[in-house]
């Protein structure tokens, strides 16, 4: 390793090659306090030649390597052993051009997701996936993780608003998968690369879609005095036919640790969980599903239903969502964000078998969640410094995967695999489907260089490479 | 557990009239802090301000030395990290990268009202460079710019010689890139640039109180009385600021008066983790100044911040008391109305020096100065959260990096459309850092007070 960091700082400049104790330290987590490893070396590149370079150089040397971006991911996807160089694309941030006619835009890797829809915004144009991160993540960490966020339930997740990557593959060579208009034609190998976690290469130019923004929005808080009665109302919306715009929900735990915070948005703290429904789209519409789906909320005991009544008031409703996981600090110093997807119908049940695993582990479990898409965020808070407190979490987060794998659910919606999750990939993936995808990344990355150990479990490729026995 | 508890310091924190989000902490439901006990039962919660950071990341776009490096180790949630290894002995103060990135932050305190989790960054910086300081000692530069503020024997000799250079424009003609020039730059910009009457001309001289034994002086009848606090920078080379704030609270009913006896504030010396040197002003500030008027206002949003911040500093009772006295100018203006001034016809931008917004928590009020002058087109310079790279003594300390944060200011407001004829902003360091690197960029904006914008417009007013 030693001898490698003059070539990488042959390549960067000695600035950007950051190998000190402390330093590396700094990168030893992204946003899931649970995994921990400090790499051999982060390599911060300045442009997409400087990526390149890099990239063959490690190949050269046999080095394995994991791409990061601002480090947010909650899966242990951008954390890299210590055998690994971190490759930090924070640099490369510019938001190379927007076409307000195509409604495309085309950025570098590192651009910050909020910073997109900024800069669109004087044209009318937003970038729809909004993460709850959005104002931290990298495009690079949406690409690799196919983000979803609020919004995604009626545009769509990040999948869906690529068009266009040019990628650095292990070996240093580039490719440029789909095209600038989207049109289909071939395999889908975008959608093959957005979500591939880091392992398939680096995402260096990322051609997106702009949306309209909607003519008309209309948000609305409801509370509820039992989790079940507003599951059952997100049911009832979903089943009427109106695709909301978002459809959100958190429990009181939840609610109680954002109205503690500074992004205090005037929920209810009695309330056993509160709705947040969005509308949007022309102004007609808007009223008129709206009156639906006031019904509906009260059908199904909404104590009460509130709509902003102004942007500002708008933003507040949305800010305290969008900070709750930060805002989860308030209960204990350490938090294990769950992710997974299970089917809508199934959520009433399921909310209360996770309730119950919590009780039955004595651990503080709250939920804020994507309702509409039945992706469910389960998290607990805890003090990783209390061992015996940790195998406690970790018990518990496998048996809410397993309650949401029997209810026919699957182990992520948004967050990714990882390292997190990958040993549970055995739940939902038999031995054929997970050999079928280690060839799958050996197609781009046949030494396995790329974010090695993540999301695969290790021996199912050691068997695939053994013969293929499953 | 109150904010108080929380903060596990050493030092005692008590309100001093800042709201921080900090004590929100008290607000925090019962029912939740009982789970959250439990939860933690076997091993006691850290007993650091750092404790609740959940390692999210969103503090990183709030940070003026991550986006000028996209670098994790010169970001609050690298810095956290860093500072928790401190704490925990996982690495030793002598390790030169820690402190080296421990150094390169700002201390601007923009991480903080961004975090859901109510991390108490500030405090937790503190507590670090103090061990920093006490382990390895100040760097020679900065044991040397730290020994001057320390003395007015030294610093005043010092300003007013450049105040008087400043005289001959010299400073006008030099100022522009390389270190010298920029420095030039930083002293131009201390320059009055826009016009004020004189000091007869409102016909309200200074009444001195001459020593602490001397009697409390004959109040105005009703009116206020609020003590100048006059600090060191402020003093000598923005004497026309202090002036300025005199009239303009005088115009909105208060009585100005002065004390002895005063000397810097000692925010330079806290913030590199010179404690000592910090309490020792700090007590002289208080013998000097406690008891004397109603409010103590203060036109340096550094300054500012300390002086409300004394009960925490020394953890005394006198100390606190002085420190809920403690106002920025714009507070009592804004408090007062301020009385209707005359037009300005001008386009205007604020940016909120950091020590204001994020340390003092005061954001409302300099607008609502400021919007109270008709005529006056006033925006907010976009990324006015964020710091222009000043930071005290920093941007001698660390001036690669503070170049870099300060380009990223000077480039907002060169793309401010219409072009702004004034930058405004309540700090001596931000308006000689954002000054010199207007200058250094050739932008043909000046920086003022906002105080004196005011000041010019209560000259119009007749
Ligand atoms: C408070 C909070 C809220 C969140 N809310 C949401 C949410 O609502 N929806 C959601 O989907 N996620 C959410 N996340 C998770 C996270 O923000 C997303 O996964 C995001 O996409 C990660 O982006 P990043 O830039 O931080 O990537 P990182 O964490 O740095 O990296 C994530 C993965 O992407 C890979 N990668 C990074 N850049 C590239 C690149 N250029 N090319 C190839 N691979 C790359 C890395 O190797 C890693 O495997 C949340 C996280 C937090 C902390
Ligand atoms: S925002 Fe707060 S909790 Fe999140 S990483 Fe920063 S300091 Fe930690
Ligand atoms: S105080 Fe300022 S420079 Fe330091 S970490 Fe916080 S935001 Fe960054």
């Amino acid at each position: 390793m030693q001898s490698l960091l003059p070539h990488l700082e042959r390549i960067t400049g000695p600035r950007w090659v950051r190998h000190r104790r402390a330093e590396l330290a700094t990168y030893a987590m992204d946003g899931l306090p649970t995994r921990e490893s400090p790499p051999a070396a982060v390599v911060m590149p300045g442009t997409r030649e400087e990526v390149i370079a890099i990239v063959r150089e490690l190949h050269r040397a046999g080095v394995p390597w994991v791409a990061r971006g601002a480090g947010t991911g909650l899966s242990g996807g951008a954390v890299a052993d210590p055998a690994a160089v971190m490759i930090t694309l924070t640099r490369l941030n510019r938001i190379l051009s927007i076409d307000p006619a195509r409604r495309r835009a085309v950025v570098e890797p590192g651009a910050v997701n909020a910073r997109l829809s900024e800069a669109a915004l004087p044209f009318g144009l937003a970038y729809a996936p909004d993460p709850s991160s959005q104002a931290a993540c990298t495009l690079g960490g949406n690409v690799a993780e196919n983000a979803g966020g609020p919004h995604c339930l009626k545009y769509g997740v990040t999948a869906n608003h690529i068009t266009e990557l040019e990628v650095v593959l292990p070996d240093g060579s580039t490719a440029r998968l789909g095209s600038r208009g989207g049109e289909a034609w071939g395999p889908d190998l975008v959608g093959l690369f957005v979500g591939s976690e880091g392992m398939f290469g680096i995402a260096v130019e990322i051609t997106t879609r702009l949306v309209p923004l909607p003519r008309a929005v209309r948000t609305s808080l409801a509370d509820f005095g039992s989790i079940r009665a507003a599951s059952e109302a997100v049911s009832a919306i979903i089943a009427s036919g109106i695709v909301p715009a978002a459809l959100e929900m958190m429990d009181q735990v939840c609610v109680r640790a954002v109205e503690a915070s500074i992004y205090a948005a005037g929920y209810p703290t009695d309330a056993a969980a509160v709705l947040l429904v969005e509308l949007d789209g022309s102004e007609e519409a808007v009223v008129g599903d709206g009156a639906v789906v006031d019904n509906l909320l009260a059908q199904h005991g909404a104590r009460s239903i509130t709509s902003a009544s102004s942007p500002a008031e708008r933003a507040r409703l949305w800010q305290g969502r969008k900070k709750a996981f930060g805002a989860m600090g308030r209960l204990a110093p350490d938090l294990a964000v769950q992710d997974a997807v299970v089917p809508r119908s199934a959520l009433p049940a399921v909310l209360d078998a996770v309730g119950a695993i919590g009780r039955r582990h004595e651990l503080v479990v709250s939920n804020v969640f994507h309702a509409g898409d039945g992706n469910l965020h389960p998290n607990i808070s805890f003090d990783r410094r209390d061992a015996q407190l940790a195998a406690r979490v970790h018990q518990a987060s496998g048996e809410i995967m397993e309650a949401c794998v029997a209810a026919g659910g699957s182990i992520t919606g948004e967050h990714g695999v990882g390292s997190d999750k990958r040993d549970y990939m055995p739940l939902i993936f038999d031995a054929a489907t997970l050999d079928a995808m280690c060839a799958v990344r050996r197609v781009f990355d046949p030494l396995e260089r790329a974010n090695p150990g993540k999301v695969l479990p290790i021996h199912a490729c050691r068997e695939w490479r053994a013969g293929g026995v499953a | 557990m109150t904010g108080e508890e929380r903060s596990n310091s050493g030092r005692t924190a008590v309100g001093s009239g800042a709201s921080e989000p900090a004590d929100s902490h008290d607000r925090f439901p019962t029912a939740v802090r009982q789970l959250s006990d439990r939860s933690s039962t076997a091993v006691p919660p850290l007993p650091d301000p750092l404790a609740p950071c959940v390692h999210c990341g969103f503090c990183l776009p709030a940070c003026p030395t991550y986006l000028a490096t996209g670098d994790e180790s010169d970001s609050p949630r690298g810095r956290i990290v860093l500072m928790r290894a401190l704490a925990l002995g996982e690495l030793p103060p002598t390790d030169d990268a820690l402190a080296e990135h421990l150094d390169a932050c700002l201390g601007c305190r923009g991480c903080e009202p961004v975090c859901p989790s109510g991390v108490q960054y500030g405090r937790g910086l503190e507590i670090a460079r103090a061990r920093l300081a006490e382990v390895r000692g100040l760097t020679p530069l900065a044991r040397i710019v730290l020994g001057v503020f320390r003395r007015a024997w030294l610093w005043r000799p010092a300003f007013t010689a450049a105040r008087w250079l400043r005289g001959t424009g010299l400073f006008g003609v030099v100022a522009g890139e390389g270190r010298m020039g920029f420095a030039a730059g930083m002293v131009a910009a201390t320059t009055r640039h826009c016009e004020a009457r004189s000091d007869e001309a409102i016909g309200s001289p200074r009444h001195p109180i001459a020593s602490s034994a001397a009697p409390w002086p004959p109040r105005n009848a009703g009116r206020p009385t609020v003590l100048l606090f006059r600090g060191c920078v402020m003093d000598t080379l923005f004497t026309h600021v202090h002036d300025a704030t005199r009239r303009t609270l005088e115009i909105n009913g208060y009585d100005v008066v002065e004390a002895d006896g005063q000397v810097c504030c000692g925010a330079l010396h806290d913030h590199a983790g010179d404690v000592a040197a910090a309490k020792a002003l700090a007590e002289r500030n208080v013998r000097a100044l406690a008891d004397r008027a109603d409010y103590v206002v203060v036109d340096s949003a550094g300054c500012g911040a300390l002086l409300k911040d004394y009960g925490h500093l020394l953890g005394t009772e006198a100390a606190a008391a002085f420190g809920a006295k403690v106002r920025d100018v714009s507070e009592l203006l804004a408090a007062a109305g301020p009385v209707p001034p005359g037009p300005l016809d001008l386009d205007v931008v604020y940016d909120a020096p950091c020590h204001l917004q994020h340390a003092q928590g005061v954001h409302a009020e300099p607008l609502r100065v400021l919007s109270a002058i008709p005529g006056l087109r006033l925006r907010m310079l976009p990324g006015s959260d964020k710091c222009c790279g000043s930071a005290g003594i920093y941007s001698l300390l660390k001036p690669d990096m503070a170049r870099a944060v300060l380009d990223m200011k000077i480039a907002e407001i060169a793309a401010a459309l219409p072009r702004p004829a004034y930058v405004t902003t309540g700090n001596p360091g931000c308006l000689m850092q954002i000054g010199a690197g207007l200058r250094a960029a050739g932008v043909p904006i000046h920086v003022v007070h906002p105080v004196e914008l005011l000041d010019w417009a209560y000259l119009n007013s007749e």
